[in-house]
Order: structure tokens, then C-alpha cells, then sequence
């Protein structure tokens, strides 16, 4: 400080307070001013007749050049409308999306699965789309019904299915016939699927299943088939005693040598198509469903086939794959609907979208799509869904509670400790069990 | 300041017998001082209260709250305690990380120390091309909490991994080692110590601190090598222990990027690498619980704030500063 005023006149010393203050009164404004301009622009983004709108989703490279085209056709028929695309793998999706809502700053429109549906529309964060299907500015005349209903939480329109899906279990054709194995078959019980694996393993020396004890879709199914279901509304629908059944089915596969090592079994329950074992050539079998054939087909030299999921397919249902909602505090919520509706329904979009995120939830367009599609996998897999739908039964589950993706991890993490031997299946039931409740705040 | 008497000269140290100087006029020309002072600080201080000292604010409120981040923070319910209450005694999945947070810390942060005085120890000394060997055994800690680094790590430890290729050389057939629940831990503790970069340089400064006379008056008294280390070297480098201890400690709680990219996020296998920020971060994003996590994070500051305390105190017994007469 000594420097600054040993030596200076008088007449010097009035003027720098002056311009320090200055400084003072810029430093604190500039950034001020900059973040008001920042706000400034995102408000002027809908004037003058332009509209940007937001997207947001998940998925693989195919499916953002899909989409890109579809959206651009959008913009062909309507020049006023221009869209900001942002698209990534599955990990991290809804992390991005929570972080993007609570800042305020959620896209126009965004993909969510059932996963989350029930959490985000609980809060008030979807858009209820009930009022524009009312007034004919949202088409859902061509969906199936239990699909449009699968969009509805607590009597709202929360999202709409872009696709329709069910449990498929993918097998590994090549493994099978070059050891001269017979295929697997819809309908086969779970334990004659087991010793199918199991018979499996020993010829081929490749372990015949993936160990689905940790797959909530493939327990989902079983307790149907007993007469349970995942939930009942918004309690637990399942007790102790299914869930020990069920870990005991796995226990029993394990020793018979029909799943890998608990290590690579582990590595199978990660969320990632591509890191599905009979895509990574680890097991003979994986539990996905049946839209993901052809994207697993990307990652492996096999042919693959799909069937449903062991024990009476008629517990599998319609579920819609994932959904397009609508942010509620958009700025521009019917031109986001109309986009919604234009993917949904227009037949040329539906053309371009195809099976990627499951079949059309337009059954016209399904038709069209069905007719015209060349990929083998593909059709396959409409195929398959298609014979499969004849056999669903009359009460299909209602969109899972909030909590839903609590209790799945909690599943796996649980699942996992009686894979590696550190819980028996009772054990392993009861924590499970505790655990699910306190997901769902079930008392 | 010191030395401003001895100027006479400055008219602010001639002043005493002038008492129209000592006046109000000094004082605003003070306060301009302070107020310029201010200005060439105040791209710190605003990110300061801006980044840092109201978000935490928010988040301590935020602790109290059930808020998630799907809604507008004054829609969030004020619930008292019930975070705290079912962190301590309803939650089991957070004591177990607590438990892997612990252990972790336990067992890398002496280890990754211990490594790096080793090294530091062999590169202090005159060779040719000393100065490229303490780059390369600084860069891994370049890459430190890469993302990258930790993808290496996870296939070289697979069950198909390099280092099961490197045992297979010897016959030996290694283990699963990130997807086997009693060995992930270590793994990721493995990668911890092998980052000891930045402790081993800090050593190494320490170490050329401490006077050659001393390792020569030990010789001529015959001490043997170890003597010399544990007489000289470690109470001549404590207070650069010291130093290191508490900020790889603090370092070692807060383990994150390769806890998550090894489990995918999830903390598994079967929660064995569930570090306490990882289930933090799981409670706040995945689950959106966002008042629970906001109550983790709080009582996480605490713990690591009364740790550290603590270990400044055990400091008196065993760090010596060799300018004495100031402490």
C-alpha cells in the first residue's frame, strides 16, 4: 500500500477515488448486465413469428438420425418452427434431465420411459396432454388403448407412447444350430427353459442364460403368471414368499450350470443394450424386450431370435417402450404437442421413425411400417410382437408408481447378493421386500 | 508496515506530532484503499457468494426439506428433521457406505503416502535425467480423476484384463477383480495409491529442505541408513507430512469418478464400492431426493471438518517445526 501514496500530490489524489468507484460501480454491473441480456434472449427466442423448440432424448446414433429426419420433415411443412436437438446415451439421461428441470430449463419436449413417467408427472412437470386430445390437436384415435392408458398417471395424460413393446428374450441362433441345439419356444415353463440352458451350457460350452433373477421385467412376468403383479397401484404387489420362489428358480439354474459366473452375470445387468451377453457372446440368452433385437443384432455376428419370456406369455403386455411428454412451463406448449401428434401419427414421419422405439403406437402407421419394412431383424421382431399381442390377456398393469426405478436398483443390488452367495433366497426376499416398500413409501 | 517508522520521510509515519494528518482525511483515503482492494477482488468474492456461499446456505435449508429437484425449490416441504433421523437410524444403505468411505480412506491414504515419500526418496538425488523421471511418475496423477483413467483401470482388472494376462504368465488364474465384491474396493484403492503425484512432489520439496549437515554428522557418528531416516528425515519432513496427511485424507473421502465410472454409477458389485459421495450423488440425481442428499452432504462437511480438527490436534505431538521460537 506504501507505494501507492508516498509521492503523490494532492491534486492527483482527488481524481483516481473517483474512477476506483467507477470501477466498483462497472465491476458489479458488467456481469449483472450480461446475465440480464442472457435472460433477455431466451425470452425474444419465440417472437417474430419463429419458434425453437427444444428435444431431448436417449438413445443410440440410429436412432438421432432417425429422428433428425423425421423432425426435419417437420420443419419442411412448417418453416416457423426450428428444433434445438440434444441426444445421448441411455446412462446419465435422466440425471441430465433432473439437473435441466430443477434449474428451470427443461426441454420443450423430452423421451422418459415408465421408469420416471409416474415421478415427473407426480410433480407437476408433464404437460397434461387430456385437454388437447379432447380438442383434436393430439390424435389418439389409431392407439391401442391399454397404450394410451399406460400414458395416464393419476388421471392424467402424461406422455405419449412412441412406441410399443413387450419382454422378449433374445437367443443366439448361430450358437444353437452350429451345436446342432433345438431353439427355445414361447410357452416352454421356466423350469423347462432352465434344463434347456442348462443342456446348454454343457454342449456348448457357453453358458445357456443370463441369470434373469436381477431383471424386474422377467420377475414382473412370473409374478403375473402366479396371479401377482409388480404393483397394485401404489402398494407392492407381491409378498415374501414370491419373491423367495423366485431367487430359489435362480439358485437352482446356477446349480445346474445354466447362467455364467455370478462376475459376468453382474456384468449382464447393466442397463446397456450393448453390454447384454448375447450380444457380448457370454450367454446363449439375455432378457430385453423385443424392439431391442435389431439393436442388439448391431454388436454381434450372430443371428439372434426372439420369444417371450418363459411360462404363459399371455402375463406379458403392450407396454409403451417410452413416451414424447411435454414440458408444463414451455413457453410454446401447442406447438410441442403438435410436434408430438406429427411423430405419433403422420404417416411419412412414422415411415422415416420405423421400429426403433418399438412398433408404431399408430396402428395405421404400424400397418404401413409392417408392410414396408425391409430389415430382416425388424420384421422379425413385428413378427413376433405381432403374434404375441393376439395372446395378451385382459388386465394389463397400470404405469408403475414413483419409486419404481428405486425399487429396480434395489432389485438388482439384492438379486446380486444371492448371486454371489452372500444371501440365501429367504434373506435376499425379505431385504428385498423391505426395501420396495421404503421405494414406493409404502408403510 | 514494519518498517514505516523508519521512514521519516512518509509523511503518515511523521505524523504523531501532526494530528491534522491522523484525521478524517486519512481515514477515507484508508476506506478508498479498502474499497480498491475490494474491486480487484471481487471476481473471487462474487463466485465466492454466489457459487459457493449461497448454494450452501440453499442446501442447508434444502436439508430440512423433502425438495426434489422436479419442482421449484419454494414448493419443497419443510420436514425438520426427518432427513437427519432416517440417515442415522433408518437408512442401512448409508452406513455401509460410510463403511466402504472409511475404509477406503484408511487404507489408501497411508498407503498412497507411504508410496509417495518411497519415491520421493529415490528421486532426491543428483542423476543424469532425474528431472524426467519425476515427470513420469508425476503424470499419473495429471490424469488423476480422469474418467479415462478409470476406464483403463476397469479393463485392465477384468476378468479378461491385462493383469490377470500378466499372472496367467506365472500360471496363477486371477480373479474378476472390479466385478467381484470383495476385491473392487481394492481395486479402486490401488488406483488411488498409484496417483500419488502430488504428495510425492511436495515431498520431494520437503526433502531438499532438510540440511546435508545433519545426514553428515549422523555418518560421522556412524548412524546406519534407517537410523538416519527415522532421526532426521521424518521429524525434519513432519510438518510436509502433516500437510500431505490432511489434504489426502480429505482427498480420500471424497473419492467419486472412479467409484462411479468402475460400478456404473450404481456403487456395485453388491454396494461394495458405494463411497459416500457416490450414494450422495445416487440419493440426489437417480432417486431425486434432493433434501436427503442436501442432509448427507452436511453432515459430510462436519465429519470431515471435526476429522481434520482432529488430526490438527494429534499434530502437537509428533510435528516439529524447526522454527520453534515462533510457535
Amino acid at each position: 500500500m506504501e507505494p501507492i501514496t508516498r509521492g503523490i500530490t494532492p491534486a492527483q489524489r482527488t481524481v483516481p477515488p473517483l474512477s476506483r468507484r467507477r470501477l466498483l460501480a462497472a465491476a458489479l454491473t458488467v456481469p449483472l448486465l450480461l446475465g440480464a441480456a442472457a435472460c433477455g434472449g431466451d425470452d425474444e427466442g419465440g417472437s417474430g413469428g419463429k419458434t425453437e423448440l427444444s428435444i431431448y432424448w436417449w438413445g443410440a446414433e440410429k436412432r438421432a438420425e432417425l429422428t433428425d429426419q423425421a423432425l426435419a420433415l417437420y420443419t419442411q411443412k412448417n418453416p416457423d418452427v426450428t428444433f434445438k436437438k440434444t441426444w445421448q446415451g441411455n446412462q446419465g439421461y435422466f440425471d441430465k434431465l433432473a439437473t435441466l428441470t430443477a434449474g428451470g430449463n427443461a426441454p420443450d419436449i423430452f423421451q422418459i420411459d415408465d421408469n420416471y413417467i409416474s415421478e415427473y408427472a407426480g410433480r407437476g412437470v408433464t404437460l397434461d396432454l387430456t385437454e388437447y386430445t379432447g380438442n383434436g390437436k393430439l390424435d389418439v384415435s389409431k392407439f391401442p388403448e391399454s397404450l394410451l392408458k399406460y400414458g395416464e398417471v393419476d388421471g392424467k395424460l402424461a406422455g405419449i407412447a412412441m412406441g410399443e413393446n413387450t419382454q422378449g428374450l433374445v437367443y443366439d441362433k448361430t450358437l444353437l444350430s452350429k451345436n446342432k441345439l433345438p431353439e427355445p419356444k414361447t410357452g416352454m415353463s421356466w423350469e423347462e427353459f432352465i434344463d434347456w440352458a442348462a443342456n446348454v451350457s454343457k454342449t456348448a460350452n457357453l453358458p445357456g442364460t443370463q441369470d434373469a433373477s436381477a431383471v424386474y421385467q422377467a420377475l414382473w412376468v412370473y409374478l403375473r403368471q402366479g396371479g401377482k403383479d409388480l404393483y397394485a397401484g401404489k402398494q407392492l404387489g407381491f409378498d415374501e414368499a414370491d419373491i423367495t420362489k423366485w431367487f430359489a428358480l435362480w439358485k437352482g439354474a446356477r446349480d445346474k450350470g445354466a447362467t455364467p459366473t455370478p462376475d459376468v452375470i453382474h456384468e449382464g445387468n447393466a442397463s446397456d443394450v450393448s453390454k447384454q451377453l448375447v450380444a457380448t457372446g457370454k450367454a446363449g440368452t439375455s432378457w430385453v424386450w423385443a424392439n431391442q433385437m435389431p439393436e442388439l443384432k448391431k454388436s454381434t455376428d450372430s443371428e439372434l431370435g426372439v420369444i417371450a419370456y418363459p411360462g404363459d406369455p399371455s402375463a406379458q403386455w403392450a407396454r409403451a417402450s417410452m413416451y414424447f411428454s411435454a414440458f408444463r412451463g414451455s413457453k410454446h406448449k401447442d406447438v410441442a404437442v403438435d410436434v408430438i401428434n406429427f411423430l405419433a401419427n403422420d404417416p411419412e414421419a412414422g415411415k422415416i421413425l420405423g421400429t426403433d422405439r418399438g412398433l408404431p403406437p399408430n396402428l395405421d402407421v404400424r400397418k404401413q411400417v409392417a408392410d414396408t419394412v425391409s430389415d430382416p431383424n425388424m420384421k422379425q421382431t413385428i413378427a413376433v410382437q405381432d403374434e404375441l399381442g393376439k395372446k395378451f390377456g385382459p388386465n394389463p398393469p397400470t404405469v408403475p408408481p414413483q419409486g419404481h426405478s428405486k425399487v429396480r436398483s434395489e432389485l438388482v443390488r439384492v438379486a446380486e447378493e444371492v448371486v454371489y452367495g452372500r444371501q440365501t433366497p429367504e434373506q435376499g426376499a425379505a431385504s428385498f421386500v423391505t426395501a420396495a416398500k421404503a421405494a414406493i413409501g409404502q408403510s | 508496515m514494519a518498517q514505516m517508522p523508519v521512514r521519516p520521510t512518509d509523511p503518515a509515519s511523521a505524523a504523531p506530532a501532526a494530528p491534522d494528518d491522523r484525521g478524517p482525511g486519512r481515514r477515507v483515503r484508508r476506506r478508498r484503499e479498502n474499497l480498491a482492494g475490494y474491486v480487484f477482488l471481487s471476481p473471487w468474492l462474487l463466485g465466492l457468494i454466489g457459487i459457493t456461499a449461497i448454494p450452501m446456505l440453499i442446501s442447508l435449508y434444502l436439508s430440512f426439506t423433502d425438495y426434489s429437484p422436479l419442482i421449484p425449490l419454494t414448493e419443497a416441504n419443510w420436514i425438520g428433521l426427518d432427513n437427519y433421523r432416517r440417515m442415522f437410524t433408518a437408512d442401512q444403505s448409508y452406513w455401509h457406505a460410510v463403511q466402504v468411505t472409511v475404509t477406503f480412506a484408511l487404507v489408501a491414504v497411508p498407503l498412497k503416502l507411504a508410496a509417495a515419500l518411497a519415491v520421493a526418496m529415490l528421486l532426491n538425488r543428483t542423476m543424469r535425467g532425474i528431472s524426467v523421471f519425476r515427470g513420469l511418475f508425476y503424470l499419473p496423477s495429471l490424469l488423476g480423476g480422469s474418467v479415462a483413467l478409470a476406464i483403463v483401470w476397469v479393463s485392465m482388472f477384468n476378468r479378461d484384463g491385462a493383469f490377470n494376462s500378466f499372472l496367467a504368465l506365472f500360471g496363477i488364474e486371477g480373479l474378476p477383480w472390479v466385478n467381484d465384491p470383495d476385491w473392487a474396493l481394492s481395486t479402486l484403492i490401488l488406483l488411488a495409491v498409484w496417483q500419488f503425484g502430488a504428495p510425492m512432489v511436495i515431498f520431494l520439496a520437503g526433502l531438499k529442505q532438510v540440511p546435508v549437515e545433519l545426514y553428515e554428522a549422523a555418518s560421522v557418528d556412524g548412524a546406519s541408513g534407517w537410523r538416519k531416516f527415522v532421526h532426521i528425515t521424518l521429524p525434519m519432513l513432519s510438518p510436509v507430512i502433516f500437510f500431505n496427511l490432511v489434504l489426502e485424507t480429505i482427498n480420500g473421502f471424497q473419492g467419486f469418478t472412479s467409484a462411479f465410472v468402475l460400478s456404473n454409477g450404481t456403487g456395485g458389485p453388491v454396494d461394495s464400492t458405494l463411497m459416500y459421495t457416490l450414494n450422495l450423488y445416487i440419493a440426489g440425481f437417480v432417486d431425486l431426493d434432493m433434501g436427503y442428499a442436501s442432509a448427507m452432504a452436511w453432515v459430510f462437511l462436519l465429519v470431515i471438518g471435526a476429522i481434520t480438527v482432529l488430526l490438527f490436534n494429534t499434530g502437537r505431538f509428533w510435528v516439529h517445526y524447526s522454527d520453534n521460537e515462533e510457535r
